[in-house]
C-alpha cells in the first residue's frame, strides 16, 4: 500500500490525464463508430446488391482484422501511400472502423428481433420502405441492442491501450504504466492503479448500460 | 414460413420501384468502381505497385517464413485456448460456489482480468515481472496474459451457459442420487456447452486477434515475422496488406466454423 501512495504522489496527476486521455479516445471512437455502423447497417436493407456486397465486405474486414495490425497499417503503411494522419486521429479512426463494423452487426442481428409482420403492417398502411426502416425498424433495433453496445463500448475501452503503440505526446494508461515501468521500479504499483482505473471504468459503464436496457428494453 | 426483413421491405416492388432499384445499382456499381480504381490509381502514383515492392512473394521462402509466423500465432493461441477453457472452468466454480469466502475472490478475480486491458496484462509480464525476479520466455509473456484474461471472459460465458440450463435437470439429477459433482459434470455442463459454442468460438477469434501484439515482446508471430520482412525489402504497404488479409481469412473461418456449430441442434 506504501508504494501505491508514493506513486500516486509522484505521479497522481498524470494518473488523472492518462484516465482523462482514455475516457476522451473511448468517447471518440464510440460515438462516429455507433453513428456509421447504424448508417451502413440501414444501407444493408436496401436492395442494391452492389452496395450489399461491399458493405458486407466491409463489415468482415473490419470484425476480422485486430485491431493493431490496422492501427500499424494506418500510422506505418498509408504515408507510403501519400496518405499521413497524425498519430491520435489513427488511433481513433482505427477504433472508428472497429467499431461501426461490430456496430453494424449488432444493429443487423438487433432488426432480426424484429416480427415480420410489423413490417407488412406498415406496408399496407401505405408507408415507403425508406419511411418504414427510419420510424419502424431503427428504433426498435436501437432498443435492442442495448446490451451488445455495452459490451462494445467496455472492450472499445479497452481497446484504446493501443495508443501506447504509436508515439504521440498524449499517454493514456497503459502508455503510461509502460513509461513507470520502464523508469522505475514502480511498475507493479503503476500496474495495480491503472487496472483500478480501466476495472472502474469497466464497472461504471456495465452498470449505466444495465440501467438503460432495463428503461429500453422490448418484452418479446 | 420466415422471410427476411428485407424480403418483406422490398419483395414486391412496383414496376417503378423496380426500374428505380436497378438504375440505383447501377449507380452505386459505377460509384464503387471508382472508388476502386482511385486506389488502385493512389497505389500507382506512390510507386507501390513496383515490381520490387511484390517480387519477393513469388519467392517460396517469403511464403515459409509467413507461413511459419501463422503457426506461432496458432501456437501461442490454441495454448491461450486451452488455459482460458481450464481455467475459466475453475473460475466458474468459484463463481458459483456457495460460501462467500470463496465466491468473492472469485468474483474479484473475474471482473479484475475482465476489466484490464491484455495489452497491460503483456506490459505486465514484459516490464514489470522480470524486475521483480519472475523470467517468462517471449512465448509465455505473450500467451499467459491473453489466456488469463480470456479465461476471466469464458468464465462468464461458462456462467450464462450453467444457468440457461433447466433447474430441474439438477433437481432431477439429484434426486437419482447424484452427488455434486457428477450432476455439474454429467448433466449441466454438457448441456451449458451447447448453449455457448457460438460464443466460445467468438473468443477464439479474439485470442487470434490478440497474439498479434506477439510483436510486443518480440515473439515469432505473423505480425513480428511481418515486421522482419519489412526490415528485410522496406516494403511496408504489400507486407502488411498481405498479412492483414491473412488475419482476416483466419478469423472469418474461425467465425464461419462457429455459425455452423451455432446452428441449433434437435
Amino acid at each position: 500500500m506504501g508504494e501505491v501512495a508514493k506513486l500516486l504522489a509522484d505521479h497522481g496527476p498524470a494518473f488523472g490525464q492518462a484516465l482523462l486521455l482514455t475516457w476522451k479516445l473511448t468517447a471518440l471512437s464510440f460515438v462516429p463508430g455507433v453513428l456509421l455502423g447504424l448508417g451502413v447497417a440501414m444501407l444493408r436493407l436496401f436492395p442494391l446488391p452492389p452496395l450489399r456486397w461491399v458493405l458486407t465486405l466491409y463489415v468482415e474486414t473490419f470484425r476480422n482484422i485486430p485491431s493493431v495490425a490496422l492501427l500499424i497499417f494506418i500510422v506505418f503503411a498509408l504515408p507510403d501511400l501519400e496518405f499521413v494522419i497524425d498519430y491520435e486521429p489513427s488511433v481513433v479512426l482505427t477504433l472508428v472502423l472497429v467499431c461501426s463494423a461490430f456496430t453494424a452487426d449488432y444493429v443487423r442481428s438487433g432488426i432480426n428481433t424484429i416480427p415480420g409482420g410489423q413490417i407488412e403492417a406498415a406496408l399496407s398502411l401505405g408507408m415507403r420502405p425508406a419511411r418504414i426502416i427510419w420510424s419502424v425498424v431503427l428504433p426498435q433495433a436501437l432498443r435492442s441492442v442495448v446490451q451488445p453496445m455495452t459490451s462494445l463500448l467496455i472492450a472499445l475501452m479497452l481497446s484504446t491501450s493501443l495508443a501506447s503503440q504509436v508515439p504521440f505526446p498524449g499517454r493514456e494508461l497503459t502508455t503510461l504504466v509502460s513509461k513507470i515501468a520502464t523508469d522505475s521500479a514502480a511498475g507493479m504499483a503503476a500496474f495495480a492503479v491503472a487496472a483500478a482505473m480501466y476495472v472502474a471504468t469497466g464497472l461504471l459503464i456495465a452498470w449505466a448500460g444495465a440501467a438503460l436496457d432495463r428503461k429500453l428494453r422490448i418484452l418479446r | 414460413m420466415n422471410r427476411s426483413l428485407e424480403d418483406i421491405l422490398f419483395g414486391a416492388p412496383t414496376p417503378r420501384a423496380r426500374t428505380l432499384s436497378r438504375g440505383m445499382s447501377v449507380v452505386a456499381a459505377g460509384v464503387l468502381l471508382l472508388l476502386a480504381a482511385g486506389i488502385v490509381w493512389r497505389f500507382h502514383a506512390a510507386g507501390q505497385l513496383d515490381a520490387r515492392y511484390w517480387k519477393f512473394f513469388a519467392w517460396p521462402t517469403t511464403w515459409a517464413f509467413l507461413a511459419k509466423g501463422l503457426l506461432g500465432t496458432l501456437a501461442s493461441a490454441a495454448m491461450a485456448a486451452v488455459i482460458a477453457l481450464s481455467l475459466g472452468l475453475v473460475l466458474l466454480a468459484g463463481r458459483l460456489a456457495r460460501t462467500r469466502l470463496v465466491r468473492w475472490p472469485a468474483v474479484a478475480a473475474i471482473e479484475f482480468l475482465r476489466g484490464t486491458p491484455t495489452l497491460l496484462l503483456i506490459y505486465v509480464c514484459f516490464l514489470v515481472l522480470p524486475s521483480v525476479g519472475v523470467k517468462l520466455g517471449t512465448y509465455w509473456m505473450l500467451t499467459l496474459p491473453i489466456g488469463l484474461s480470456t479465461a476471466a471472459v469464458v468464465a462468464e460465458v461458462y456462467r450464462s451457459g450453467v444457468l440457461a440450463v433447466p433447474r430441474g435437470q439438477a433437481d432431477a439429477a439429484r434426486s437419482l442420487g447424484m452427488t455434486e459433482i457428477q450432476v455439474f459434470f454429467s448433466i449441466v455442463f454438457p448441456q451449458a456447452l451447447r448453449y455457448i459454442v457460438p460464443a466460445l468460438v467468438a473468443q477464439l477469434v479474439i485470442v487470434v486477434k490478440d497474439t498479434t501484439f506477439g510483436y510486443v515482446v518480440t515473439y515469432g508471430e505473423l505480425m513480428q515475422n511481418a515486421r522482419v520482412l519489412i526490415a528485410n525489402y522496406h516494403s511496408l504497404v504489400p507486407v502488411y496488406l498481405i498479412v492483414a488479409a491473412l488475419y482476416c481469412l483466419v478469423n472469418y473461418a474461425i467465425s464461419r466454423a462457429s455459425r455452423r456449430l451455432g446452428r441449433p441442434m434437435h
